[in-house]
């Protein structure tokens, strides 16, 4: 585990975060029905994202020993309507979390592709946000549109699918996935979680501007100033800030 | 059984095979047969399948089709011409298709004039990817006696319930330019539709195949005839390429290649190319590549005054009417000079020329020789040829290479074999004509050459990967192409839109990504290849539209650039485009080096001391070097300048490497920090891809670090940071380890995490029907397909190692990009000792490394261990910002 501040630490080499103070597992970025989506559109992937999302909140449960996940949004793919597909891998991983870990406590903030919550919020019986949420001293909220909440002394969102591109010695590009952990303008922390998705493959913030995506990064924080953890097999490191990174890159 | 005809028949015997209004007007038109015809009209008319191979403008394409129209008109006169397709026409080319509609078309009507009875005459039409949907529908209502098409247009014919009930009585099937299919995917992909073809009308027909020559001729012949069950069909083989006379010779532009500056070696070049064509009246001078072609065409008409009208570039790069109108120039005589690439290298007519002249090393024998081959109008008269050479490595090269031509010595061709991406298109292609039965289907396909040998095991895979079983049956609804029992042993047509997919996505030509090159400031400058752009290291500068940018990131499919005006290229603008030296020629100048090599060695001490002296190539070869030199076809600078060339050599480090002694040279470089480790492995880029990779992993094992690789016909360079030192015994214990190593399955572990993997997975996945280029009527861009090729990869491989998309990826990669059966053979000898290393020390590489450094092919072997990889780089970049701060 590494630690990213007192009360929270990344699961070493998942994209999940485990938060003591509330015994939960934090997330986001699911996409589940991403290959029916894409099979829509002529790219027929082998099934692979929710037997990955399983396995990988699996193991986060078990090395954690949480009583609650946390999805800070986008857990289904399309913008649009549900397509069958998501459907049918959302009630399998509802399931799964229910029956096989006997989870109790399942909190979802609503994401831009998640248009569906509030139509299926009374059957679902999660716990749901459509905009944000404050959960003891954090405040989620998806981050496709600008936090309201003033309180929380930490925020944490997803959305942007923040990766690291670093270029070897040899000039060689990498991409790895990463949390971005900084300060606001207003003081308050700020902690990015990388997608869960097993396709995506993130964008890199060191070298795109993510403000476009991110209006927290237009307005209240500067990606800049942000410290990275990058995911890699088995562990999580420490790779310092995004403006040193960019300048490695570009050097 | 496929054998050689040596002997030609007779005049008489050939004409008499001809009807007797055919034979008039060839003889009306024709003083003699070409050699090609005095075997072919007997041959055909015989009803053997038959591979005749010579260079243009022999008469080769007559002398397959005045065969049939014989035939043909024979029906005509008995009234028995029916109005279906007789005789099937293929060529890669589409270009060539309307010079030989027109070679039918006006022989028949000159045919028919002096018949002055109506007849139902023979017809010819044309039906490619271009034939608007009207001229399809009339040829639905009256399909031409003999059908000029493409591969892939004759894949989608095959598939067309109405179409395909004409093709019922097809007598004769043409391939056309076979030396540019049997060496590749596409040729493989029409070599299944015509055993489908054959198979859906339930009998066989004549295969006539024709091209230029390649070695070995015998598979050439078994690509073409295929196997009838276990037996392989007959095939005579017709080799006309020699019966053409050829004159050619290698020539240096200036007396000392070796340390004469560029700027004047380049003025030479265009002052020799000048004279040779002012000598002429119409040259015909290849180049490399294309810009090379731009360069020249540019350079001649600056310097030496030549119009638009007399100088002219053809290349692929070009507008289609740019190139019809250089062919017709050309075809009137009214061009002095044609600067191409390729393209003009095929059968497309271009009336007389005079004269080749080459520029560099084309890198193969039969290449050169089929080039030589475009000049010298009919068979008797001599093909004439200059082979320029334009540096060091160039002078040894081409002076082998014309040696090689000269004696026949030619390199060898593979056909890729078991490819399951096109079997997969096949299947598809298939289960929509009828239901199947999977031993018939089975036996069938294992007709065709290049599956002969597939297992059984990969044909049940790819049904079961086109029958959706890699998902979950929920899901098949959308994944599955076919329908597959493996009770009843049986498959078939499933979906409603798979039959869409079919036409819309078949073929081999994967999709060229475009790269946006646009500045910070997103200006948009130009384009360049995905290959090119996986080159690119951030910092290298490279010029795009003749002026030079720095490479700074890459973003989905932009390159991001910054203007570096005034700095040199660290990039070659023709780096992915050159072809690689074939393994034949390899061998051959590691043969040619053996004997200089002797015979510099016993230059004289006091020229020797005069060389070191004035530091100039100036010495004349002693008689034994003369002995070697004067039969070659070469100038005496490209003599001189090989024996100095070999003498520096030796002077420098002592020895000449050869195809049976490589030299392991270490060095620094200091001024970037880092160690090189050059291989003077003369093997081509193919094999020394595979052996640099095998040696780069072995070294990233033992120092825990990733090593850069750079890869060239003449050896490879592996270059480490300054603190990995690779000692003598490292080499030496990593050969002798490598006796008992699984090379493929060591490269394998290795190219799984390369941008090669990624892109020729995709291409394969493409191909394989998996990602959708044109789906529901949409075209899907390569943008969208490209998102996670690396993702999709990953997921791929946890269904299982033998999945057929990933299988080929790596089949192709190892087999068709390198030449992994060849390196293992190298290595075995390496070990074993038949191959000789020696390890020398440099201050600073050696001359002979100079080109392998600069001018390589650049990977990256990366670490195995990914968890250690994490922590290097998390080192290097915690290194990297202390420096900055």
């Amino acid at each position: 585990m590494t630690m990213i501040t007192r009360d929270i630490e990344i699961v070493d080499g998942l994209p999940v975060l485990y938060i003591k103070s509330l015994s939960a597992i934090a997330c986001s970025d699911l996409h589940l029905g991403y290959e029916g989506v894409m099979a829509d559109r002529g790219t027929f992937l082998p099934k692979m994202n929710l037997k990955k999302v399983k396995e990988t909140v699996s193991k986060a449960l078990e090395e954690t020993h949480a009583e609650r996940i946390i999805i800070d949004g986008d857990i289904k793919n399309e913008f649009s309507d549900v397509h069958v597909e998501e459907f049918n891998e959302f009630y399998d991983f509802a399931n799964f979390l229910r029956k096989e870990h006997g989870l109790r406590h399942i909190t979802l903030i609503k994401g831009n592709h998640d248009n569906f919550i509030e139509r299926l919020r009374e059957s679902l019986k999660f716990e749901t946000y459509t905009e944000e949420g404050l959960l003891g001293d954090y405040l989620f909220f998806h981050g496709d549109a600008l936090p309201q909440g003033k309180s929380g002394k930490t925020l944490i969102m997803g959305h942007v699918h923040p990766a690291i591109a670093i270029y070897n010695k040899l000039g060689v590009k990498e991409k790895f996935k990463a949390f971005l952990y900084g300060k606001m303008a207003d003081g308050r922390e700020l902690i990015v979680l990388p997608a869960m998705n097993y396709f995506a493959e993130g964008v890199s913030v060191n070298l795109e501007d993510v403000g476009v995506m991110a209006p927290v990064f237009d307005t209240m924080a500067d990606v800049d100033m942000m410290t990275a953890y990058c995911i890699g097999e088995g562990e999580s490191l420490n790779f310092g800030r995004v403006d040193r990174l960019r300048k490695i890159a570009f050097q | 059984m496929i054998d050689y005809w040596r002997e030609p028949f007779s005049r008489e015997e050939s004409l008499d095979t001809l009807n007797i209004f055919v034979r008039k007007w060839f003889e009306s038109r024709y003083k003699e047969l070409t050699p090609p015809q005095r075997y072919s009209l007997k041959l055909i008319k015989e009803g053997y399948n038959i591979l005749i191979t010579a260079p243009t403008g022999s008469g080769k394409t007559l002398s397959a089709f005045i065969g049939i129209l014989s035939d043909l008109m024979n029906l005509s006169l008995n009234g028995k011409l029916e109005e279906k397709v007789y005789c099937i026409y293929v060529s890669p080319l589409r270009a060539l298709n309307n010079d030989i509609h027109r070679n039918l078309s006006v022989p028949l009507e000159q045919i028919y004039d002096d018949i002055s009875i109506d007849l139902r005459r023979i017809t010819v039409g044309i039906r490619t990817g271009d034939t608007p949907q009207k001229d399809r529908q009339r040829m639905l209502a009256h399909p031409p006696n003999i059908l000029i098409t493409t591969p892939e247009t004759l894949a989608i014919m095959i598939n067309s319930e109405k179409f395909s009930r004409h093709l019922n009585g097809v007598k004769y099937v043409i391939i056309d330019e076979l030396h540019e299919l049997a060496n590749n995917k596409r040729g493989v992909h029409l070599s299944l539709s015509i055993e489908r073809l054959s198979n859906m009308i339930g009998h066989d027909f004549i295969r006539i195949g024709m091209g230029a020559t390649l070695s070995p001729l015998d598979n050439a012949a078994r690509f073409l005839a295929g196997y009838n069950g276990e037996k392989e069909r007959d095939c005579y083989i017709v080799d006309a390429t020699w019966d053409k006379r050829m004159d050619f010779i290698a020539v240096c532009p200036v007396p000392d290649i070796i340390n004469e500056r560029d700027s004047i070696i380049e003025n030479s070049i265009y002052k020799l190319i000048d004279s040779i064509i002012k000598k002429n009246k119409t040259t015909l001078v290849f180049t490399n590549t294309r810009s090379g072609t731009e360069r020249v065409v540019y350079n001649l008409s600056k310097r030496f005054k030549y119009s638009d009208d007399s100088i002219a570039a053809h290349h692929g790069s070009l507008s289609r009417e740019m190139r019809l109108g250089v062919e017709d120039l050309l075809k009137k005589g009214k061009l002095r000079a044609a600067v191409s690439s390729t393209s003009l290298e095929l059968g497309i007519d271009i009336g007389t020329i005079d004269n080749v002249v080459q520029i560099g090393s084309p890198k193969s024998v039969a290449r050169v020789i089929q080039r030589i081959g475009r000049s010298g109008h009919s068979f008797n008269d001599i093909a004439r040829g200059e082979v320029v050479v334009t540096n060091r490595d160039d002078l040894v090269e081409c002076s082998v290479m014309l040696d090689a031509a000269m004696k026949r010595h030619m390199d060898t061709f593979t056909t890729p074999k078991n490819a399951l991406d096109v079997l997969a298109q096949h299947i598809v292609g298939m289960s929509q004509n009828r239901k199947w039965n999977v031993d018939e289907a089975y036996d069938m396909i294992r007709n065709v050459y290049a599956y002969h040998e597939l297992p059984k095991r990969d044909f049940i895979s790819l049904l079961e990967y086109l029958s959706g079983m890699y998902v979950g049956l929920e899901s098949r609804r959308v994944y599955a192409k076919i329908w597959y029992d493996t009770r009843e042993n049986t498959f078939g047509r499933r979906g409603r839109l798979t039959k869409l997919i079919y036409y819309l996505n078949l073929g081999t030509i994967p999709d060229e990504v475009a790269i946006d090159v646009v500045t910070s400031a997103n200006k948009w400058i130009g384009s360049i290849q995905e290959e090119f752009l996986s080159k690119l290291k951030p910092g290298d500068i490279f010029v795009l539209g003749g002026k030079p940018y720095r490479f700074e990131y890459s973003r989905v499919m932009k390159a991001y650039v910054s203007d570096a005006q005034g700095q040199i290229p660290t990039i070659p603008p023709w780096y992915s485009e050159q072809l690689p030296l074939t393994y034949e020629l390899a061998l051959e100048i590691g043969q040619f080096r053996e004997r200089m090599a002797i015979a510099a060695g016993h230059a004289r001490e006091k020229d020797i001391g005069t060389l070191r002296l004035l530091n100039k190539s100036r010495l004349k070869p002693n008689d034994e070097a003369r002995e070697i030199l004067d039969q070659m076809p070469l100038d005496e600078n490209t003599k001189n300048s090989i024996f100095n060339y070999f003498v520096e050599q030796l002077l420098y480090t002592g020895y000449v490497p050869n195809d049976r002694f490589i030299i392991v040279e270490r060095t620094a470089d200091e001024e970037q920090e880092r160690n090189l480790l050059i291989f003077h492995a003369l093997y081509g880029r193919r094999i020394n891809d595979a052996l640099s990779r095998i040696f780069a992993i072995r070294i990233g094992d033992i120092y825990e670090t990733d090593v850069a690789v750079n890869i060239t016909d003449n050896g490879f360079v592996l270059v480490t940071e300054l603190d990995v030192k690779i000692g003598r015994d490292d080499i030496s214990q990593i050969i002798s380890e490598l006796g008992s190593t699984d090379a493929r399955e060591l490269l394998r572990e290795n190219i799984r995490r390369t941008e090669l993997m990624r892109r020729k997975f995709r291409h394969n996945a493409a191909r394989s029907f998996m990602i959708l280029r044109n789906y529901k009527g949409r075209k899907i861009s390569v943008r969208k397909q490209q998102i996670s090729s690396q993702y999709l990869l990953k997921a791929v491989e946890e269904i299982s190692s033998e999945f057929p998309v990933l299988k080929e990826t790596y089949r192709e990669i190892f087999d068709d990009v390198m030449d992994l059966p060849r390196a293992e053979m190298i290595i075995r000898k390496l070990v074993n000792g038949e191959i000789k290393y020696k390890t020398i020390e440099t201050v600073v590489p050696s001359p002979f490394s100079h080109n392998m450094i600069t001018f390589g092919e650049a990977d990256i072997v990366m670490m195995k261990d990914r968890r250690k990889h994490l922590r290097e780089l998390h080192r290097q970049v915690l290194q990297q910002m202390r420096k900055l701060a």
